[in-house]
């Protein structure tokens, strides 16, 4: 930006950073020049965040956080109110947008090794956004309080039962009441809309700063720091604006597209997105004949009915989220990117995704002994990627990485 | 590496800019049409039917149309009369400052030669104004004729809701749709319509 | 190594195969499907009037006003006041809370109704669809008929004058042979075997013909349909444009994209 003349600006810039923050933080960053359309899903994921924030604000106007009236007012959004459906919509759809645009950035870390020194902290970052978001997600998928909010949150609150001495009471503590009810409900709103958004936002701020002092990383797991112009920018980058920022116009106007074929002729997601017994209202003495979350939480939720008992299927499902954290120190590899890791990393990596999507099918249909035993592989395979992944990949050979992009 | 700003280059981003902004103000319209009254509050806010055939001659009532005050006044035919004799004292008789619904129809500026039927909200800033009929001096007024006065900021009005010249507020009391149906009035819609 | 994986999937899709459980459509297998038209307005007023008159009277569509229904299908207030508004004090912005006491309907058939505004959404189209038209004749049960989709169902077929009887029967069917034709004797004739659980309209007993009834129903359950998401047919109206908008837009993003993508390639 070239120095303006307008005496107010001056005055305001020199009280606070505008233009340096905005010269380094967007217009002159310097982003590798060569990347391909997985990292397109990290600004994906900011658009979601603003359609989430800016929709939900405008839900609450219709909502109603009672037990009598919460599933009403969401009949009266979507009927009564001008559009209400087209924001409830918005919501329903960017929840799971969402979720699938977060889970394509965090498999592209594990597939380029976005998380290898010295960007650890930004995976570390972004995996406590998603831990948040399953919060998030679970306490919007209550508020409704359709059968399925009411089941799926009584079978989800009832984990805490598991926790030796206190589980029990705390059951009751975490809904302030004997049964899912209009305390729950206010609770989970407040937490909905409130203190978990304003810990993301602060989280995603975190990732995004911490993102930015290191650098993007590339598919090729070049560092691109080492070979520098005279100004100290990397040779192969380019700045922010306008480059990058057309890159993600193109990425948007595509998820645009995506979203708008979701949103508008199946916003029910074939019943994974909006479950079809939530479209009636909870009642605490019937259970729906089958129980499954909603699409995102499924390759949990199979690993949990994969344990044979209740603490033990607690402890799997949070070890699986939890060790998620430490692949940074799991990956042993001189390479960051699958292209120029060993064999073995690539067969462990096909045998993780068919395990993932497989564990993910497993969680939404009822079960079977054969489904529980397919849970069980699926369980195992998942963590020998992991606690494996320091032997495959200091033993294999890997492939010397090139100097520039 | 040089940024250069071709012809073509002008075109696209103005093209590119354009349908964004076209596609930005379309989304918009949801979120803002999604203040307006719901279904629900329309359907509370519908026209509200009262039998004006018990009132005595003279009595105001007051009834609730979107949770608003609405004056109906039954008048003598002596007040109806005097209607003429004020309009010195009015900053504007014809009501030619506002839209006024039944102009020149009936003295009362209601569709009924005896009944005067006004939204008792002051013009002013919204308060409900107060029945003074009686033909006495007030505390405001001392030549006081009868009329409205607001608590609120002193406005004063005619037993038919038109201002009174040098009052804070700007405009007459506003006459709200509705039509008799024999001794049924109906607030809230025009004959005819639904 | 391959062979294991493909003895492997066998396996599992074997038994996939038997493990869906239920059909969907209880006794009935599969759903007969069911396909909206939103936009056919006569459709829907036609089965808003069969609503009126043969549903109202014991479910309510308590998330609906009447006078959306109006505006939607395009009746006039008058036309609808007259002949499909139930009861003398209902407003048009009122919603259909339905014509029951529940405490009523509880005592006379053991449960309360339930409010059918979202059942299409519920159960399915399809479901609602199938189940309005398997009612069958049950000496066995209170209102002296069962119903396949949801045997035991503790409703009167409401639209019995219009169907007529319908029971279950036998009939005799081809057996078909392990390798998938029909079995067939020495003469050449299909061998057949006597099977039950076929649903049966007695000729003549209804005052519709078994098209006619379908026909009813269709319109009744496109009326349900439309009642159960009302925004639907703006919806897809509505994304045509959304979509058609973010095409030209990524098309002339594309091309910026491409354009400045030259100073760096």
């Amino acid at each position: 930006m070239t120095q303006k003349s307008s005496g107010f600006f001056n005055w305001i810039n020199s009280r606070l950073p505008i233009v340096n923050t905005y010269e380094r933080h967007l217009s002159k960053h310097p982003v590798p020049k060569k990347v391909n359309f997985w990292y397109m899903f990290g600004a994906l994921a900011s658009v979601v965040l603003i359609i989430q924030i800016v929709s939900g604000i405008w839900l609450m106007f219709g909502y109603e956080n009672t037990e009598e009236g919460a599933f009403a007012s969401i009949e009266y959004i979507m009927r009564d109110i001008e559009y209400g459906w087209v924001i409830r919509y918005m919501h329903t759809t960017g929840a799971s947008m969402f979720f699938a645009v977060v889970y394509l950035h965090m498999f592209r870390g594990l597939l380029y090794g976005s998380y290898h020194k010295p960007r650890e902290l930004v995976w570390v970052f972004g995996m406590t956004i998603y831990l948040v978001m399953m919060a998030e997600g679970f306490l919007g998928y209550v508020l409704p309080y359709g059968q399925m909010s009411y089941w799926g949150a009584q079978v989800i609150i009832s984990l805490f039962g598991a926790i030796p001495f206190i589980g029990e009471s705390l059951e009751i503590w975490v809904r302030g009441d004997y049964y899912i009810s209009g305390a729950t409900i206010s609770r989970f709103f407040a937490l909905h809309v409130v203190a978990l958004p304003l810990i993301l936002i602060a989280l995603v701020f975190m990732h995004l700063v911490a993102l930015h002092e290191v650098g993007a990383g590339n598919p090729e797991g070049v560092d691109i720091e080492k070979h520098l112009d005279e100004d100290g920018v990397p040779l192969d980058s380019i700045p922010f604006f306008p480059y990058k920022v057309l890159n993600a116009l193109v990425a948007i106007g595509i998820f645009g597209i995506v979203f708008s074929i979701i949103m508008f002729f199946f916003p029910e997601g074939g019943g994974y997105m909006l479950e079809l017994a939530n479209f009636e209202e909870a009642n605490p003495l019937v259970t729906p004949e089958h129980i499954a979350p909603v699409w995102y939480y499924s390759p949990y939720y199979a690993m949990l009915r994969a344990v044979p008992d209740k603490l033990g299927g607690l402890v799997v499902m949070g070890a699986a989220i939890a060790i998620l954290f430490v692949v940074p120190w799991l990956d042993r590899s001189k390479a960051a990117s699958i292209r120029y890791k060993g064999i073995l990393s690539k067969i462990a990596m096909t045998i993780f995704i068919i395990s993932w999507l497989m564990l993910a099918w497993l969680g939404t249909v009822p079960v079977t002994a054969l489904r529980t035993t397919l849970s069980i592989i699926g369980t195992i395979i998942y963590f020998a990627f992991f606690l494996l992944m320091p032997i495959y990949t200091s033993i294999e050979k890997t492939k010397p990485v090139p100097e520039r992009l | 590496m040089e940024e250069k700003i071709t012809t073509r280059r002008k075109v696209l981003i103005g093209m590119t800019s354009a349908v964004g902004a076209v596609g930005a103000s379309l989304a918009v319209v949801p979120f803002i049409a999604s203040w307006n009254p719901s279904a629900k509050a329309k359907a509370v806010g519908g026209p509200v039917k009262v039998d004006v055939s018990k009132m005595q001659v003279g009595q105001k009532i007051q009834v609730a149309w979107r949770k608003q005050p609405v004056f109906v006044i039954r008048h003598s035919k002596e007040a109806l009369a005097g209607l003429s004799k004020v309009e010195s004292k009015l900053d504007d008789p014809s009501s030619l400052k506002i839209d006024e619904p039944y102009r020149d129809v009936n003295p009362t500026r209601s569709t009924s030669n005896e009944y005067t039927v006004i939204a008792g909200v002051c013009t002013h800033l919204g308060c409900a104004p107060k029945y003074y009929p009686e033909m006495e001096s007030q505390p405001w007024d001392e030549s006081w004729v009868g009329g409205f006065f607001c608590p609120c900021h002193g406005s004063m009005f005619d037993i038919v809701g038109r201002v009174f010249k040098g009052v804070p507020a700007p405009t007459n009391l506003k006459v709200p749709p509705h039509y008799f149906d024999g001794s049924i009035l109906i607030i809230g819609e025009e004959r005819g319509t639904a | 190594m391959k062979k294991f994986l493909l003895v492997a999937f066998l396996l599992i899709g074997y038994q996939e195969a038997f493990a869906a459980g239920g059909a969907p459509c209880g006794d009935y297998g599969e759903c007969d499907s069911f396909k909206p038209e939103l936009n056919n307005i006569e459709s829907l007023q036609l089965g808003a009037l069969t609503f009126i008159n043969h549903c109202y009277g014991c479910h309510s569509l308590k998330y609906s006003r009447w006078g959306r229904i109006a505006k939607d299908l395009d009746i006039p207030e008058n036309i609808f006041n007259d002949n499909l508004v139930f009861g003398a004090n209902v407003k048009l912005g009122d919603r259909m809370t339905g014509s029951m006491k529940p405490a009523v309907s509880e005592t006379w058939f053991g449960i309360a109704p339930p409010d059918l505004t979202l059942v299409t959404r519920l159960h399915g189209s399809d479901w609602v669809y199938t189940y309005l038209r398997t009612f069958y004749e049950d000496s066995l049960m209170p209102y002296g008929v069962n119903n396949m989709v949801y045997p035991g169902a503790a409703m009167p077929n409401v639209l019995a004058s219009m169907q007529g009887q319908q029971i279950l029967s036998c009939k005799d069917v081809p057996i078909i042979a392990s390798n998938g034709g029909v079995r067939r004797d020495e003469m050449g004739n299909d061998i057949t075997e006597e099977k039950c659980g076929y649903l049966k309209t007695i000729q003549g007993s209804g005052t519709l013909s078994v098209q006619e009834f379908d026909k009813v129903i269709y319109n009744l359950v496109n009326f349900m349909t439309y009642v159960g998401e009302p925004s639907r047919s703006d919806r897809e109206r509505m994304g045509w444009y959304a979509i058609l908008f973010f095409v030209v837009f990524t098309a002339l993003a594309y091309l910026l994209f491409r354009e400045y993508e030259k100073d760096y390639h």
